[in-house]
């Protein structure tokens, strides 16, 4: 907020900068917005070199008791490695500031994922919530698939059971798995926006 | 839990003289309620059932679920807005026993970062009533039977930064009474006066049914929904809680426009949101804790009340009043060194041709119109972006007000004559020369608008409330009106060169009346420091001192080597370490506004009658029947200052503050608040200063004038007894 009256008090210089700032957002059924990103192991990835696969976007916090629900019991890596084997990108993205619960390091990350046995085809480091706020990314778990065409086609929960019970995800109606099939096989995405259930995305204040 | 024992004793009495047909049962004593609280992280979460007892009669079973939470910590609404989870609740009870669902009390908005949750702080009573039906096994026997227990499994997710679900299984013991009960009608206590023994005013209050007169209805536009509810009468509060949720962007503020009877409320909608919704369900919380459960239809909802005001009519008068505002701004305290360096100007430009006047005029005006524009532009599209700020409101960086200070104090050297600005930094050359005239009647009219903003001035406050609420195309025709105000006098001055020539020739007065005005200049610096250290602490101070002497030093390189090129040079140099030092001192020196408020409250409020303000603290002396009074203030604005000292300090007005126990609170605008900045907003107003007078049964506070004299608040204050003086309350109350 000092930074924001900061800009204010240079607030001519600043007029030009501030909408555009404010202004893309993803919108599901529309195309989703470009980026690009650098992954853990400091590679860089835009959506634009993706176009032709579909993509998915999971948004994470390893210290979210709902983001662990679905590590410890190891569902979330099993749909990494289903779908990425059957060519979806799968992309993790941290957007938890310095400080705050699931900000971690390059090398803690990279641990991490050994450790879970976790296989998303990156993890894309956002500490400054920028791509957080690109997607409107309210929660951890959340998730967003971008079609081959490079439209939105699902935002929300990954699942119909809003708990951290592990014993829940046995019997949920998985909408990454359904948003996935239903698109691959032509039909539209039946639940396209669902409401995220989680943590809060640890942005910085 | 005492009163209980009397209605056992009673009842118990009454049971007794039953003719007891079957085995008539008296429990041995209360059962033991042990397992129904539990210490979780964070909190304590209680099952409350009153009495020990339930009957047929739902209406005789109400319960809660209770949550008593560290402070910092908050759990969630049903609609728990952009992530959290509202808690839940499992019942395993004996057949013939069952549980309604809770009711969620009226929620608060949680902002978080960018995201908005809805939820409830401190502790908050979530109701609901058990059933009996004849489904339950009594064994045959009639009175007390039981006991039975109740078992519950609770789930909830408490969070603050972090998020944390917990549960625990609770569980007691009640009996069922199988008779008559007509006699345990305890019903004219609430539930929470049965729980805690005494009223409970902090819980959060269930939402109830709005009158049948009261109607809502809303209108779906491309972005958003613009709600119109009528109450009766004129509400300037209201924050609409939706049941659905991804209906609407829960962190865009919600823009309240009230009318006569009621309010218009625009609302955002989620990006999302394809179909527009059959209705609009959710909670209303107004003003003076009243919390409606709405469910709005669609409808036509007439534009906003402040369009009939946007009536050609009002534009005008209100452009007209911006323009005498404009005009008056001239002789504010703040701008009247920029006067004087214009009619310096002005003086020096005597001797110019008529159309070379004209054109610094035009500049000038340009100059205000440019830097109008990018403020209120600037102020729109932030505010457009989420952020609560107001008029005033680059004053309230102090990275902004240590260049301010820095500018004029290095005007002021010059002026004073230790350098020639227009010597050194160009060479001379007529074409440049001129056009470092018109450079200067530029920037002197930026300077006035940038020192002009803080004196908010008679007319202005009003006009520049309205002008913000307004559609944007009307917010710059007013600013507009504004600014030709500033600039009318000098470009009248220009325009009609007759007039200039009462203006003494130019001389040697003239070297005399520039140092003369320098002595304004400092005075305004001194005042530009003393907010900066008020507002940021003393370590700043150090900071802004020896930007000062920097300053001082490359004024002297100009002034002593004057057109040499090496001497800029420095000048230049020592010029960029201060404009460095303006940006980077205050983010590494400035006391954090808590530890500065600890340290120094006291002797900035003068007396210790005046409270920090809250919107809490105002409704709670409210509710006390104490009369409220609200200063909002901030030391960079010097017309504050100026009614603090002269009217509201004044003993007599002091006096009768205190004879009338009204409730003194100051809310300090110095720094960025966005409580502050909305509480002006729900007031009309969008700077400071603002006077605001409230008493008990009102809804809307007395604002008085932005000029204060004692006899006004005097005033404002002896006419408080007819406004609180209703039918119920006779006197002013008057314990302390």
């Amino acid at each position: 907020m000092k930074s924001l009256s900061f800009l204010a008090g240079l607030a001519a210089l600043a007029v030009a900068l501030v909408p555009v700032a404010a202004g893309a957002q993803a919108v599901v059924g529309s195309p989703a917005p470009a980026f690009t990103a650098t992954d853990s192991h400091g590679q860089t990835h835009s959506l634009q070199e993706y176009r032709g696969k579909y993509v998915v976007l999971e948004w994470h916090n390893q210290g979210c008791p709902y983001t662990k629900k679905h590590y410890v019991s190891g569902n979330m890596q099993s749909l990494q490695k289903e779908w990425t084997t059957k060519g979806v990108v799968w992309f993790t993205v941290i957007s938890s500031a310095p400080g705050e619960q699931g900000y971690v390091t390059d090398a803690e990350e990279n641990a991490y994922l050994e450790q879970m046995h976790a296989a998303p085809t990156a993890v894309l480091m956002d500490p400054e919530g920028k791509l957080g706020h690109l997607f409107s990314a309210k929660t951890t778990p959340e998730m967003y698939v971008i079609d081959p065409e490079g439209k939105l086609i699902y935002e929300g929960a990954i699942d119909d059971r809003a708990t951290p019970e592990t014993s829940d995800i046995k019997g949920a109606d998985n909408y990454l798995n359904d948003a996935l099939m239903e698109s691959m096989s032509g039909k539209p995405v039946a639940h396209a926006y669902t409401r995220s259930y989680g943590c809060s995305v640890k942005y910085a204040n | 839990m005492r009163r209980f024992h009397l209605i056992f004793a009673l009842v118990a009495l009454f049971a007794a003289a039953l003719p007891a047909t079957s085995q008539l049962v008296a429990p041995a004593g209360e059962p033991k309620d042990t397992k129904a609280a539990f210490d979780a992280q964070h909190l304590r979460v209680e099952l409350l059932v009153p009495g020990n007892t339930l009957y047929g009669d739902k209406k005789l079973n109400e319960a809660g679920l209770y949550f008593k939470l560290e402070p910092g910590w908050h759990i969630y609404w049903k609609n728990a807005g952009d992530s959290g989870e509202p808690p839940s609740i499992q019942w395993a009870l004996p057949k013939g026993i069952t549980a309604t669902s809770m009711q969620f009390p009226a929620p608060e908005r949680l902002p978080l970062g960018p995201l908005m949750d809805f939820g409830y702080e401190n502790e908050v009573l979530f109701p609901f009533n058990f059933e009996v039906s004849d489904k339950l096994d009594r064994g045959g026997k009639i009175g007390n039977v039981g006991p039975y227990t109740l078992h519950a499994k609770v789930s909830w997710l408490v969070c603050r930064e972090v998020c944390i679900p917990g549960k625990a299984e609770l569980e007691l013991d009640r009996y069922v009474w199988v008779g008559l009960y007509t006699l345990l009608d305890d019903r004219g206590r609430s539930l929470a006066e049965r729980f805690f023994e005494k009223p409970h005013a902090q819980l959060p209050a269930l939402p109830t049914t709005p009158p049948p007169t009261d109607t809502a209805i809303f209108q779906s536009a491309p972005t958003g929904f613009r709600l119109a509810v009528t109450t009766g009468q004129r509400e300037t509060h209201a924050e609409f809680f939706p049941e659905d949720e991804d209906i609407l962007d829960n962190p865009a503020p919600q823009t309240i426009a009230p009318t006569a009877t009621g309010l218009v409320l625009d609302l955002k909608k989620d990006a999302n949101l394809t179909a527009a919704p059959a209705q609009l369900k959710g909670v209303l919380e107004l003003a003076g804790g009243r919390n409606y459960e709405i469910v709005a239809t669609p409808g036509t909802v007439a534009a906003p009340p402040v369009a009939p005001a946007f009536a050609f009519g009002a534009l005008a008068s209100t452009a007209f009043f911006a323009f005498l505002g404009g005009l008056l701004l001239n002789l504010m305290p703040c701008v009247f060194p920029v006067l004087f360096l214009k009619g310096l100007a002005l003086v020096q430009s005597g001797s110019e041709e008529r159309h070379k006047l004209r054109a610094h005029g035009v500049v000038y005006t340009l100059a205000i119109l440019v830097s109008f524009w990018a403020l209120v532009g600037a102020l729109l599209i932030l505010r457009a972006a989420g952020a609560t700020l107001g008029w005033g409101f680059q004053f309230q960086s102090p990275v902004f007000l240590a260049l301010m200070a820095a500018l004029l104090f290095f005007l002021g050297l010059s002026l004073a004559g230790q350098f020639e600005i227009g010597l050194t930094l160009t060479s001379a050359g007529g074409a440049l020369a001129a056009k470092q005239g018109y450079a200067g009647s530029f920037f002197t009219g930026v300077l006035a608008v940038i020192v002009a903003t803080p004196c908010t001035a008679p007319f202005m406050g009003t006009a520049i409330g309205y002008a913000l609420a307004q559609p944007a195309a009307a917010t710059f025709t007013i600013f507009t009106a504004l600014a030709l105000g500033l600039a009318a006098p000098y470009i009248a001055l220009t325009l009609q060169p007759a007039w200039t020539s009462v203006l003494p020739k130019p001389g040697a007065w003239m070297d005399i009346l520039k140092q003369a005005v320098s002595v304004p200049i400092f005075g305004t610096v001194i005042w530009l420091t003393w907010v900066v250290v008020d507002a940021y602490g003393a370590n700043l101070l150090l900071a802004l001192l020896s930007i000062f002497l920097l300053l001082v030093v490359a004024g002297w390189f100009l002034g002593r080597w004057p057109a040499r090129r090496w001497a800029t040079l420095v000048a230049v140099l020592l010029l960029l370490t201060a404009l460095v030092a303006c940006i980077t001192a205050p983010r590494e020196l400035a006391t954090s506004p808590a530890l500065l408020r600890s340290e120094g409250s006291a002797p900035r409020s003068g007396a210790g009658a005046w409270q920090p303000w809250s919107n809490d603290a105002v409704q709670h002396a409210l509710a006390a029947g104490q009369p409220v009074f609200v200063d909002f203030t901030a030391s960079w604005c010097l017309s504050c200052q100026v009614n603090e000292r002269v009217a509201l300090s004044q003993p007599e007005v002091m006096q009768a503050f205190g004879e009338r126990n009204v409730a003194l609170f100051k809310a300090d605008w110095t720094r960025e608040d966005p409580a502050i900045t909305q509480e002006l907003t729900a007031l009309g107003r969008s700077g400071v200063p603002v006077y605001a007078l409230y008493s008990e049964g009102q809804n809307n506070p007395r604002l008085l004038p932005q000029v204060l004299t004692p006899g006004i608040v005097l005033d404002a204050i002896n006419k408080l007894p007819a406004a609180v003086a209703t039918p119920t309350s006779a006197s002013p109350s008057k314990q302390q």
